[in-house]
């Protein structure tokens, strides 16, 4: 399967004339790239999306996929696979008709159409559900069916708006694996709308932070996360200390905060409440200065947790904060 | 079978229970006997007695109105059938032609506002009573109405068009007044199916009338079904429009029925002719039900 680079130049997009959903966004996403839009919802990932996928037609900028400018060709020229997030399977047909119709679409011969789909059935673990209308699915499945519709037209770019979305935790950590498995597996080029963190952190080569129809900031899972550039990527992606004492407002980890005495500490406190979370505990503490601070701390060995009331001292490295642009 | 040996009653199952909400529905029930079965049993009754047997002690059990429609020499009544059924047929396509694409354009409109205005003037007709709305096509259609003067006028044609007096005004009319049937009934249906089935659909590939064809149309049929269902049903039992609109040349069953009790004071072969036209519209109901369930492979209203 070919893959293909994505370019949206300074794309702009008003709705009614007056609510700006998405505001001068560029992006350049690599061929075969896993590439997420994060943001809250309202942001302009959706719609920066569809734009992508031609639902939506820019009210300026361009679009481009594989070199060349695609802004005017028709939604079904473009030759992506789309994954809703309500699966938008077709609800009249079974699942082998739901992921024969790009194939019939494109008129394919029959016997190829069902060499095909019994093989992207295959991909998806879904082999001898052929006949079951998607209300017989369950969520799982029905998103596993919307997959293989999509990857069998071997599409050059895979679209996924909040694909995990309907689907509970655990399936959906299940699905994350499974999906960012096949997308190495294909090499196609995938963009992901998630307004999800972890979720974007665990699956992306590259994600771009947007907010209020701007790209706030692009960069690995990595970068993101210990390098927010702004005030926005730093609240909006895990937890985070806010550091207003400087010229420049700083970001602080919960866990570069390392907790100790009191008197060998920068700041000393009280844990106000201790929420164990799974091999770590996030406390919140409270400051003599009566700032609250988040500190998470990993549980090695024996040291047994600390309590609510309890006194701490808490330090941490100048390093470790992050000058934040506002 | 599974015999029970213990001596306590078995407590009834939930569902036979009758829930105390059961009770709100005695009103539409009271309703239904008072004002369906009731009277559809007298017809039923009255088509196989010779006269009133409440009134007339000699009256005697017969055949002899449904012989009269069979036999039918003159192909009177024959002709009459024939002609409400090709009535309520050609109003029943006309309105879903007419009624599919505005139902689509309401169920598909973003604007809240323009969907109640497109809403309003669907059922503002409705406001206006049949006989009011009838007379207003017999304003324009006439030999002296709207459009033959006007025609006339600019010298396009030398004598008046016969737009009403025959089945084309009767059609006319009859489309107007039930189309707001048709167009509520399929944009309720139309507005459930989610927009991104058509819009997966274009991205699969399906142009804009392909993924209207593959996936909006055989999702809507139920809609189609019951729109169509409605306004035959009510176009063959339209009385006023067709005696008002028809002239001399239309005669549709129903109209042929208040002759009967009208004029020719037969309740009995009315009785016998308002049965035929129960039963034949039934027949054609399910055949219609069948076959539309048939082509889409859904579940049809019945």
């Amino acid at each position: 399967m070919s893959s293909a680079a994505i370019k949206l130049d300074q794309v702009t997009k008003t709705f009614d004339g007056k609510v700006i959903a998405v505001d001068g966004v560029t992006l350049d996403i690599e061929a075969g790239e896993f590439f997420s839009l994060l943001g809250p919802s309202g942001c302009g990932k959706t719609t920066s999306l569809r734009m992508i996928a031609g639902f939506e037609q820019p009210d300026s900028g361009r679009v481009h996929v594989g070199g060349q400018d695609i802004t005017d060709v028709p939604v079904h020229k473009r030759d992506m696979g789309m994954v809703f997030q309500s699966y938008a399977l077709f609800p009249h047909r079974t699942v082998a008709e739901n992921v024969a119709f790009g194939l019939r679409m494109r008129d394919v011969p029959k016997p190829e159409i069902a060499r095909r789909v019994a093989s992207a059935l295959a991909q998806v673990a879904l082999t001898g559900l052929e006949a079951r209308k998607p209300g017989q699915l369950s969520g799982g499945q029905q998103q596993r069916v919307a997959l293989a519709r999509a990857l069998v037209i071997e599409p050059r770019v895979l679209l996924c708006d909040e694909p995990l979305g309907a689907l509970d935790r655990k399936l959906r950590q299940q699905m994350q694996f499974e999906l960012k498995e096949l997308q190495r597996r294909l090499g196609v080029t995938l963009v992901f709308v998630t307004h999800d963190q972890e979720e974007a952190l665990a699956m992306s080569d590259r994600i771009a932070v947007m907010n209020q129809g701007k790209v706030e900031q692009i960069g690995s899972p990595t970068e993101i996360y210990e390098k927010p550039r702004t005030r926005f990527v730093a609240d909006f992606i895990g937890e985070i200390n806010l550091l207003d004492d400087g010229p420049k407002p700083r970001a602080l980890r919960p866990e570069k905060i390392r907790l100790g005495p009191a008197a060998e500490a920068r700041l000393a406190g009280t844990i106000e409440t201790a929420n164990f979370v799974g091999g770590a505990t996030l406390y919140r503490v409270r400051a003599a200065d009566n700032r609250a601070f988040l500190v998470r701390e990993t549980h090695a060995g024996e040291r047994a947790p600390r309590a609510a009331g309890d006194a701490v001292g808490l330090s941490w490295n100048d390093t470790d904060t992050v000058s934040l642009e506002g | 079978m599974i015999l029970r040996h213990d001596t306590e009653p078995m407590p009834a199952p939930a569902a036979l229970r009758p829930s105390p909400i059961a009770w709100l529905i005695a009103p539409a029930l009271l309703l239904f006997v008072l004002f369906f079965v009731l009277p559809f049993s007298v017809m039923a009754v009255m088509s196989v007695y010779s006269g009133n047997p409440v009134t007339n002690p000699n009256a005697f059990l017969t055949t002899r109105h449904y012989m009269r429609f069979i036999v039918d020499d003159a192909d009177i009544f024959h002709d009459a059938l024939w002609a409400t059924l090709k009535i309520g047929f050609i109003t029943t396509v006309i309105s879903l032609l007419i009624g599919y694409p505005l139902a689509h354009w309401m169920a598909r409109m973003q604007s809240r506002l323009g969907h109640v205005l497109v809403l309003m003037a669907v059922i503002a007709p409705l406001l206006t009573g049949i006989v009011v709305r009838t007379f207003a096509w017999m304003t324009i259609l006439q030999d002296k109405g709207v459009i033959n003067t006007t025609l006339m006028s600019w010298g396009l044609i030398s004598k008046p068009l016969p737009l009403m007096y025959n089945e084309f005004g009767t059609v006319v009319a009859l489309v107007h007044i039930y189309v707001p049937f048709m167009v509520l009934t399929l944009t309720g249906v139309i507005g459930r199916i989610d927009e991104r089935l058509e819009q997966a659909a274009r991205s699969l590939g399906a142009g804009r009338i392909r993924a209207f064809v593959e996936v909006t149309l055989p999702l809507s049929l139920p809609g189609v079904l019951a729109g169509s269902l409605l306004v035959f049903a009510l176009s063959i039992s339209a009385y006023v429009t067709p005696s008002l609109m028809g002239g001399n040349d239309v005669l549709t069953l129903p109209m042929l029925i208040a002759q009967q009790v009208g004029t020719s004071f037969n309740p009995n072969f009315a009785g016998a002719l308002g049965m035929i036209l129960l039963v034949v519209c039934l027949i054609i109901v399910i055949a219609y039900n069948k076959i539309l369930t048939r082509l889409t492979g859904e579940k049809g209203l019945a």
